[in-house]
């Protein structure tokens, strides 16, 4: 599937060629992020998903595997999503859904942010032969085809969401990896770094502090941007069969009606419509968040 | 320098290549899943299962497979298809064609739509153009690719009869010249616009950013200064330099799509690499499943070396390391 | 930053995003016209690349579906499945039937010209089917003694002891006949004919362009008569979807397999016809079958086995799951094979009440609302056990779980369903036997020997893909079905076959569920289609 590189890497090619200005430091603040109109659309359809998610079990009481009403019954009042052919709840259905598939973008997130940073602290902070070989860690990992390996790996091991958490999240960290190193390569040799030296601070301590909110924005929007893109290779396992049915996502949901395109309409279209909210949501709020710290 | 460089580059894949081969035949071998049992179909005895295995040399230890396999690769051969009875190199090379074709038109039309639309979006930031663009590109972006896939086909193919449905070339027809490369043209327009259409907040958020980022330079305001012309200034000085993010971007893309095309080649019957990928893995044949994860590596590598020497040749400021 | 004004370069602009998809769908425009389909040209669609086409080396479905209109058998067997001429015209069994002699018909050609002998005959039973068709080797093998040539249109294969259903086993599916002259020799998988065939059918191979198209031609001599048609060409569509979308715009003329939700849609379109059939290539008279690993403590309890029984709405799964294409099974064996099918057996009906007392009285207490039960002094068991088990299941076979999940959620089960491509299915539930539950398509074939003796004797619980799942294991069972096996008399037969199904749903190691059948769809275009597997020897389009 196409969207795994794509804005992942626009993204680090962005803030990293205005850096010589040094604008794009600048930190990014809520109020300035939603002010633009990209970012509080984004910041809407975020925190209307993740309420979705918050709330599930408060909102769609209906079990989502039990039978709710006659099989492919149309949106109505009592079941606002309609009911797949089995005679389940959809509304319940995307709603459940919505946890499985937020939790899995944000264990990929997380996973991928702890890699990154990790390699780029250690690659920037030692250098020498560890930065020479995380590096070339680096540029092997880039070269991983990421769809392939997840669906080579669900498909040679059988559907789970953990695997899906582990090939994405071990492989999408490169990038993060490569802003995090060249900021711990700039602030070392700062002025500040040398006087806090002089002044007996710690230096790795006085790196840190310095370095968190210097690398936060950009992990901000690549991390966001990556999160899109889990939601999106999801929808896809879901496509070829590969999602885990006992765990709903709208990934095994939106596969699941591939059959019902122009019998059910509701089918697709309430996965589809949440996906793509999300993942426009995400890359909006990424956006805003990226146009606020390069100061324009 | 520039020879030396490519050397080091081709010599470095070599270890990269052999290692993601290592990988994978580790990794599809230790998967659960006998390859003789989806092979030989149903309702046999035991006996003809363990046949079988010995014919294809699955009874030996893994070790020893590795090195059968690993002396077979160095002399450039890939091994048997389990469920062809080919070369494993000739099924995963008679694909490659109807992928390059897609995949390299997706990415043309996405670069050829998005500079124009990403520098009428990055001349005015956040203008009522820009948040047009954007929308439309994040818009595409964000839909689940068999969705707009499935869409194209029930409303351009169907309901307008626009395009086929599916497939490379009209089924059954017997044509050649002239007269075939346009029949696949037909074929091939609906599965690269949708894939163009998933390409294309990439390329249009790089090179908005690209040309936001120039247009503020000093080189590009002295130009300016000396009474340049808009048109000229936009076009020979801020999008040349603007365009070199997506150079690279290109690179990254086209190799990916090698395997990742998989889902659009399914919606429209597209006979490409990443079908085969799909049934390979569902039929366990390893010889060709190795071969693709060559390819894939292989492909991503090589398009990005020759992503650095066209971004070394563009922009004469990067040293070629 | 100073805005810049419109004019001309934005009109460029706008123009050069148009470009690229606009060249695209100009140069779609301008090819409008592009091939025609040849006049007499029958486009069917299939699911996915068969790999090879010589299916007497495979029982593979794909394979048998795609190479089927090249080969024939010595028999084939009309709809009442009794055995019919083809490529023997007749044939004399004797020694009660331990012997059997079959006349071939003479002046049959194969595809290159090279005559077609009793010796081709020979070959491929001893050289190919009995080493690589797994089914014909499994139930042919054990039982044949020898095939012999007797001259070059006589043919006889002898028997350890008399063997009753040989007849049902010599057509396309069970006994394709292969040239020798051009698998002599060298390995039968390896060989190029695999992919380029040579065969006596209807038609010939021309070519076959892999993820694309398959063609064939015509066999102008086909000892039936030359088909109306001059082409065939199999067109591999993965997306079900689609195929119907392609049914739909008259790319194809035909398909095999119709996804359910769409049937009804179809039926009602003035441009198609469906046709109903049970024997699809690689397999017929299949029942969907849902087996208990009776190796795990949880099934040992017959009153557990039948409280799922219970649990199970078949009429659900026909509505739900099927869309009508089916009906619930009544017996153990498929209500097509009519003479061995046992009608009024006491199958357990759907009733949530029955399967929860059954339940309750064998130790599972029901838990906690939405909770599954839990175990208290169930044999093998630990106390406080949740009755939750895995369903193992194919992809394509992933609906059978989310229905069945919801049905027994009601009585307090929980099912985790686990859908394995087949490669791992098989090693899951043959090799190693690690799974609670699963659902195996047991396809009945059309004589019980073929497709259900395998699924119950005690020497059939083997790792080998769809034997005995449930690990059943009845010496009565055992010896009837070798009775069954040698006994001519049908009568005989029949009264074999109703009590072995009265012992073994008495036992219920396994749910019969449905009886599938396959619906195909052909553009009103054409017509003349068979359900066997020469489908389209008699068809005509486009007249």
């Amino acid at each position: 599937m196409p969207p795994l590189i794509p804005a992942f890497d626009s993204a680090e090619l962005a803030p990293a060629r205005a850096a010589p200005d040094a604008v794009w430091r600048r930190r990014a603040s809520w109020r300035a992020v939603v002010a633009l109109p990209a970012g509080a659309i984004g910041a809407t359809l975020v925190v209307g998903v993740l309420a979705m998610a918050l709330l599930a079990p408060l909102l769609a009481t209906a079990d989502p595997f039990a039978f709710a009403a006659a099989p492919l019954s149309p949106p109505s009042f009592a079941h606002p999503m309609g009911t797949d052919a089995i005679g389940r709840d959809l509304f319940s259905g995307v709603l459940h859904g919505a946890r499985t598939s937020l939790l899995v973008a944000s264990a990929v997130t997380l996973l991928a942010c702890l890699c990154g940073v990790g390699v780029g602290l250690l690659a920037g902070y030692y250098g020498g032969i560890v930065d020479d070989a995380s590096l070339r860690a680096t540029e092997l990992f880039q070269v991983l085809p990421r769809f392939f390996l997840v669906v080579v790996a669900l498909a040679l091991f059988g559907p789970g969401i953990d695997r899906v958490v582990l090939t994405l999240g071990l492989t999408s960290w490169p990038v993060l990896a490569r802003v995090v190193r060249g900021e711990v390569l700039v602030t070392r040799e700062l002025d500040f770094m040398v006087a806090a030296q002089a002044s007996g601070a710690s230096r790795r301590r006085v790196l840190w502090r310095h370095l968190l909110p210097n690398v936060f924005p950009s992990a901000a929007v690549l991390l966001g941007l990556l999160f899109g893109q889990v939601l999106l290779v999801e929808a896809s396992i879901g496509f070829l069969g590969l999602g885990d049915p006992n765990v709903l996502s709208w990934g095994v949901l939106a596969g699941q009606a591939q059959g019902f395109l122009r019998v059910a309409w509701w089918l697709s279209v309430f996965p589809g419509l949440a996906i793509a909210a999300a993942v426009l949501g995400v890359n909006l709020l990424a956006d805003a968040v990226s146009s606020t710290m390069s100061g324009r | 320098m520039s020879t030396r460089f490519v050397l080091r580059r081709l010599l470095q894949v070599v270890p990269t290549v052999a290692g993601i081969l290592l990988v994978s035949f580790v990794l599809v071998h230790a998967a659960p899943g006998d390859p003789v049992l989806a092979l030989a179909g149903e309702h046999g005895d035991a006996r003809y299962y363990a046949d079988m295995r010995r014919h294809f040399g699955l009874d030996q230890p893994l070790p020893r497979q590795l090195v059968t396999y690993a002396g077979r690769v160095a002399h450039g051969d890939l091994g048997f298809s389990y469920v062809q009875g080919r070369s494993a190199a000739a099924v995963v090379m008679e694909r490659v064609p109807a992928t390059t074709l897609l995949t390299g038109t997706a990415l043309l039309v996405a670069i050829m739509a998005a500079v124009p639309l990403g520098t009428l979006a990055g001349r005015r930031p956040f203008g009522a153009r820009d948040v047009g663009v954007s929308a439309l590109a994040l818009g595409l972006y964000s839909a689940p690719v068999f969705w707009i896939g499935q869409l194209a086909i029930l409303v351009i193919a169907l309901r307008f009869g626009l395009a086929p449905v599916q497939g490379m070339i009209t089924a059954g027809g017997d044509v050649t010249g002239l007269a075939r490369a346009a029949n696949v043209l037909r074929h091939l327009a609906l599965p690269a616009l949708v894939l163009a259409s998933q390409e294309l907040a990439v390329f249009v958020r790089l090179t908005r950013s690209g040309v936001i980022d120039e247009l503020t330079r000093d080189h590009v305001r002295t130009a300016r200064a000396k009474g340049v012309g808009e048109r000229a200034v936009l076009l020979r000085h801020a999008l040349p330099r603007a365009l070199l993010p997506v150079v690279t971007v290109i690179g990254a893309r086209a190799g990916h799509l090698v395997a990742g095309a998989a889902v659009v080649e399914i919606v429209f019957g597209w006979p490409g690499t990443g079908r085969l990928m799909l049934d390979a893995l569902q039929t366990r044949d390893t010889p060709v499943l190795l071969a693709l994860f060559l390819l894939v590596s292989l492909a991503v590598v090589l398009v990005n070396l020759a992503t650095d020497l066209a971004y070394a040749a563009i922009d004469p400021r990067v040293r070629l390391r | 930053m100073t805005a810049t004004p419109g004019g001309p370069c934005l009109r460029r602009l706008l123009l050069g995003a148009l470009a690229g998809p606009l060249a695209l769908t100009l140069g779609v425009a301008c090819a409008r016209e592009g091939a025609r389909r040849a006049p007499r040209t029958l486009v069917a669609a299939i699911g996915g690349d068969p790999g090879h086409l010589n299916p007497a080396i495979t029982t593979n479905g794909g394979v048998h579906t795609a190479a089927a209109l090249l080969y024939d058998g010595l028999l084939t067997l009309d709809e009442q499945l009794q055995p019919q001429p083809a490529l023997a015209t007749r044939w004399e069994v004797e020694d009660g039937g331990a012997r059997y002699v079959f006349h071939l018909r003479p002046g049959v050609r194969w595809h290159d010209g090279q005559p077609f002998t009793a010796a081709d005959v020979e070959f491929t039973f001893t050289q190919v089917l009995l080493k690589f068709h797994a089914r014909t080797r499994a139930s042919l093998g054990p039982a044949l003694a020898g095939v012999r040539v007797l001259d070059d249109s006589t043919v006889e294969f002898r028997f350890r002891r008399p063997y009753a259903p040989l007849l049902q086993q010599l057509d396309m599916v069970e006994a394709p006949i292969i040239p020798r002259h051009v698998f002599a020799g060298g390995d039968p998988l390896r060989n190029p004919a695999n992919t380029a065939p040579v065969g006596t059918g209807p038609f010939r191979f021309v070519s076959y362009r892999a993820g694309s198209e398959i063609r064939y031609a015509a066999n102008k001599d086909y000892f039936l008569g030359a088909p109306w048609l001059e082409a065939v060409v199999l067109r591999i569509i993965p997306d079900p979807a689609t195929q119907v979308i392609a049914l739909e715009a008259g790319e194809v003329d035909y398909l095999f397999a119709v996804p359910g939700p769409e049937r009804e849609r179809l039926r009602r379109d003035p441009r198609v016809r469906l046709l109903q059939a049970t024997v699809n290539p690689g397999g017929s008279n299949c029942i969907t079958t849902l087996g208990f690993n009776l190796d795990r403590p949880f099934f040992r309890d017959l009153r557990v086995r039948r409280a799922v029984a219970h649990a199970v709405n078949r009429d659900q799964i026909v509505e739900r799951v099927l869309f009508g294409e089916g009906r619930a099974a009544d017996a153990p064996i498929s209500s097509r094979i009519a003479f061995a099918h046992a009608a009024g057996l006491p199958i357990l009906a759907w009733d949530t009440a029955r399967a929860a007392a059954l339940l309750d009285s064998a130790g599972w207490t029901r838990g906690a609302a939405g909770q599954p039960r839990v175990a208290r002094g169930v044999r093998g068991v630990a106390d406080g056990t949740a009755f939750a088990i895995g369903l193992t299941v194919l992809p394509s076979q992933a609906n059978y779980g989310d229905l069945l999940r919801a049905q027994l959620r009601a009585v307090g089960i929980d099912l985790r369903v686990e859908p394995l491509e087949q490669a791992v299915f098989s090693q899951a539930v043959f090799t190693a036997r690690d799974f609670d539950t699963a659902i195996g398509a047991y396809c009945n074939g059309t004589d019980p020997e073929i497709g259900v003796r395998r699924m119950l004797v005690s020497s059939n619980v083997a790792p080998v893909p769809f034997s005995n799942m449930a690990g059943y294991r009845n010496p009565v069972v055992d010896s009837l079905f070798e009775r069954a096996a040698s006994a001519l008399d049908p009568g005989e037969r029949r009264r074999l076959y109703r009590e072995i199904q009265e012992l073994v749903v008495r036992d219920q190691p396994y749910v019969w569920l449905v009886e599938t059948i396959a619906t195909r769809a052909h553009s009103v275009r054409c017509h003349g289609f068979e359900t066997s597997a020469h489908f389209a020897a008699r068809a005509r389009c486009g007249e």
